[in-house]
């Protein structure tokens, strides 16, 4: 016996079984199985002949109404932010009054040097990160609460017939929205998808999606050159990154990778209470990942920019004379036409690659001051206008998604074209949207 | 009393229908019965977008369906639950 | 030293088997991926009685066949890696539905525990589950918890013991496909038994899967050596 002689018989059988039933043997499989279950049931399950109608039905009914369901799903994401933004404000006050307490304290210690790098360096550009941590971690606990009592799902259902306009469908919808936390896991929730090329697609553009990373940036910005109307302009770059991933979509769908999508079909888990536990273990497996970062990536990025920030010997510390400046100028023209070519806004944005929240770290260690007057130093020092600084913050919001997103792209599609591709395509398209925001803008 | 078989997007709201076939491709069918929808069972539409995904009611459990698998699955009116 | 013993975790997705995965090891499990795919694999370690178990969470799956990465995954560690114990996670208030995924575990013939989990829901609905009744019919034991009040943790965790000591015997689940199904099965059960795959498979097993037209089983085919 060899496997033709197995595979051969198996064939007639399936054919011998088709001509008396008409139906393949694996319906029939199934239809037995069922039909020992059923049978089994009568014998151990006693249910009231209709299940009631539960409360999720009754929620559903609201949640999921043709004309209500995504209005609700627009007025949820609006509470999210409303929420973080809210509760996030007066904690970020009291830790950005204790890091420039701290800054001013260690700022004496000798030798000079050393007290340069405690108070420029580490408590600059650190803390102007660590700033951050609230709204990053209060948007986590929202997600955690969307995702726990099962509101996820039924947002998949409402996007349904959106993401069917661009080629997707709902399942597309959920890495999305996880991507508003962290692109990492965004991109890893896209393995749920079924069709290679939906999935592939949904990858590319999850890095469009705000993560908490960019936060920083935007309440830094926004709140430095937007005073008024600071929650909507920082919503509007949650807006612009959902359009521009809207069209990549379209564009992806029926030019990069035509084809039919596949059919949406997923279980809706019955609404649950969250947890307390649940949605903080949830948070802090989200949440650690930026401690780390911060703790590593960018307590390092920082070091060295305040390394050449102070070399060569002597020069004053972050003039354009010192490497970092060099470096800048050399980058500093292909942002001219976004309107922020000076070498500072280079510089950060080129480190910023390694992780987004090192672009406002990168800012405290070269004005060397914590987050509370950097949006000052950039508008008295770099001239910046709000034009520019909107034109600023739409190219970090669209620019090379961080380093560990361009690793997940990479582990995900298991090849290195597609996070090259990605990395191309975000910054081009950065450039371009910036450019024509700033030049548009002027003239107006 | 069953009347005319039809897609399950035409199905009206509410009403308990039975499926008949499913007439999809291997990959679909077998996703489908696998979690528990093949010809013979019962099902109810709990909502239906426009245009848009079907939910149904599926012993118990609530399962979405894209409109393009939805309008592949044949069913006949039931005439009591 | 403790005895080593490695328990898989299966179950439909939204069983919550992820609970019941975190009750189990709490802050003892690291991940990885599987090999060769991108597909998270969750294990983690706990110590309970003597043996020292491992406990993996395969991928929620609703069926074992090679129909998605995630199934190929759950089956082949069945399979292959020869689990000493595989815990089904059913939702209880979902028995049929459930069942699919368990009947197929169960026909394997590999020692399976049923975690009857969400009995609050089930209660809730008024089901009435006739438990020992179920566990004689399916030849295995059933274990009811709440996994999210962490209620029946300690019951199955001295049922996989039982299991694993052989002081509660499984057996394979046999399920009667009809008389011309079941003659088609027990002709390849007689071509595949003479051969180096029935050593590590179940041939009525395999037949099943051969009928169902199952890749991944196609594809250990190979294996074949002529006898």
């Amino acid at each position: 016996m060899n496997k033709e002689d197995i595979l051969r018989a198996t064939d007639a059988s399936i054919a011998h079984l088709k001509n008396i039933y008409g139906d393949e043997s694996e319906t029939l499989i199934a239809d037995a199985r069922y039909g020992f279950i059923s049978g089994l049931l009568k014998d151990v399950l006693k249910k009231p002949p209709v299940d009631r109608v539960t409360v999720s039905d009754k929620i559903d009914k609201v949640i999921v109404n043709r004309w209500a369901g995504i209005p609700i799903f627009m007025a949820i994401m609006y509470g999210v932010f409303q929420f973080t933004f809210t509760l996030s404000a007066p904690l970020m006050g009291l830790i950005d009054r204790g890091f420039g307490w701290l800054g001013g304290q260690v700022a004496t210690v000798s030798p000079n040097w050393l007290g340069s790098l405690l108070a420029d360096g580490i408590v600059g550009g650190l803390g102007s990160v660590i700033t951050f941590v609230p709204p990053i971690f209060l948007l986590f606990i929202a997600l955690s609460v969307l995702e726990d009592c099962g509101y996820m799902a039924r947002a998949a259902f409402v996007m349904d017939r959106v993401m069917h306009k661009v080629g997707l469908h709902g399942r597309s919808f959920i890495p999305m929205i996880i991507g508003f936390g962290c692109n990492v896991p965004g991109i890893m929730a896209c393995r749920t998808i079924e069709n290679p090329k939906d999935r592939l697609t949904t990858i590319m553009i999850n890095p469009f999606m705000s993560c908490g990373a960019r936060l920083p940036i935007f309440i830094l910005l926004a709140g430095a050159f937007f005073t008024q109307n600071q929650g909507l302009v920082v919503f509007s770059m949650y807006l612009i990154g959902i359009i521009v991933a809207i069209i990549m979509a379209l564009v992806f769908r029926k030019w990069i990778l035509p084809g039919p999508s596949g059919h949406f079909v997923m279980e809706l888990p019955p609404y649950r209470r969250p947890t307390v536990s649940g949605v903080l273990t949830h948070m802090w497996e989200r949440g650690r990942l930026f401690l780390i970062k911060a703790g590593t990536v960018i307590f390092g990025v920082v070091i060295l920019i305040w390394l050449l920030s102070s070399m060569p010997w002597g020069i004053e510390y972050a003039s354009a004379e010192s490497w970092i400046g060099q470096i800048g100028s050399f980058l500093a023209p292909i942002f001219g036409p976004c309107g922020f070519g000076q070498w500072q806004a280079a510089v950060s944005l080129f480190f910023g690659f390694l992780a987004k929240e090192v672009v406002v770290g990168t800012m405290g260690t070269i004005f060397a001051v914590d987050e509370g007057i950097l949006g000052g130093a950039l508008a008295t020092q770099l001239g910046w206008t709000p034009l520019v600084a909107y034109a600023f913050m739409v190219f970090c919001l669209l620019y090379v998604p961080c380093v560990a997103s361009l690793g997940a792209i990479r582990g995900e599609t298991n090849s290195w074209k597609w996070p090259v591709i990605s990395l191309l395509y975000t910054t081009a398209i950065a450039w371009i949207a910036a450019t024509l925001i700033y030049q548009i803008g002027s003239l107006l | 009393m069953t009347s005319n078989v039809m897609p399950l997007t035409m199905a009206s709201y509410g009403k308990p229908v039975t499926v008949v076939n499913i007439r999809a491709g291997f990959g679909l069918q077998k996703r489908l019965s696998d979690m528990g929808l093949l010809p013979g069972t019962k099902i109810r539409i709990v909502n239906s977008q426009r245009a848009g995904p079907v939910l149904i009611d599926l012993k118990g459990t609530r399962l979405a369906l894209g409109r393009g698998a939805a309008q592949k699955i044949m069913v006949t009116e039931t005439q009591d639950g | 030293m403790d005895k080593k013993m490695t328990v898989a975790l299966a179950g439909n997705p939204n069983a919550g088997k992820t609970t019941l995965f975190n009750n189990l090891t709490g802050a003892h499990q690291h991940v990885g991926n599987w090999p060769g795919v991108t597909v998270e694999k969750k294990e983690g370690n706990l110590n309970h009685k003597g043996y020292s178990i491992t406990v993996v969470d395969l991928p929620g799956v609703y069926s074992l066949t090679a129909y998605s990465p995630d199934e190929v995954i759950a089956m082949d560690f069945i399979v292959e890696e020869k689990p000493d114990v595989v815990v089904d996670i059913v939702d209880a208030s979902n028995l049929e539905r459930n069942l699919y995924l368990a009947v197929q575990i169960l026909e394997m013939g590999v020692p399976v525990i049923i975690a009857l989990n969400m009995m609050d829901q089930a209660e809730s609905k008024k089901h009435l589950i006739d438990i020992p009744t179920l566990s004689h019919l399916i030849g295995a034991p059933v274990v009811p918890m709440t996994a999210n009040r962490n209620e029946g943790t300690e019951e199955l965790l001295a049922e996989i013991v039982k299991v694993a000591k052989g002081e509660v015997e499984t057996r394979e689940l046999r399920i009667e496909y009809g008389r011309e199904v079941e003659e088609e099965i027990a002709k390849l059960e007689q071509i595949i038994s003479p051969t180096s795959l029935a050593l590590k498979y179940p041939p009525r097993w395999l037949a099943v899967k051969l009928l169902e037209g199952d890749k991944e089983i196609i594809g250990k085919l190979k294996e074949v050596d002529v006898e």
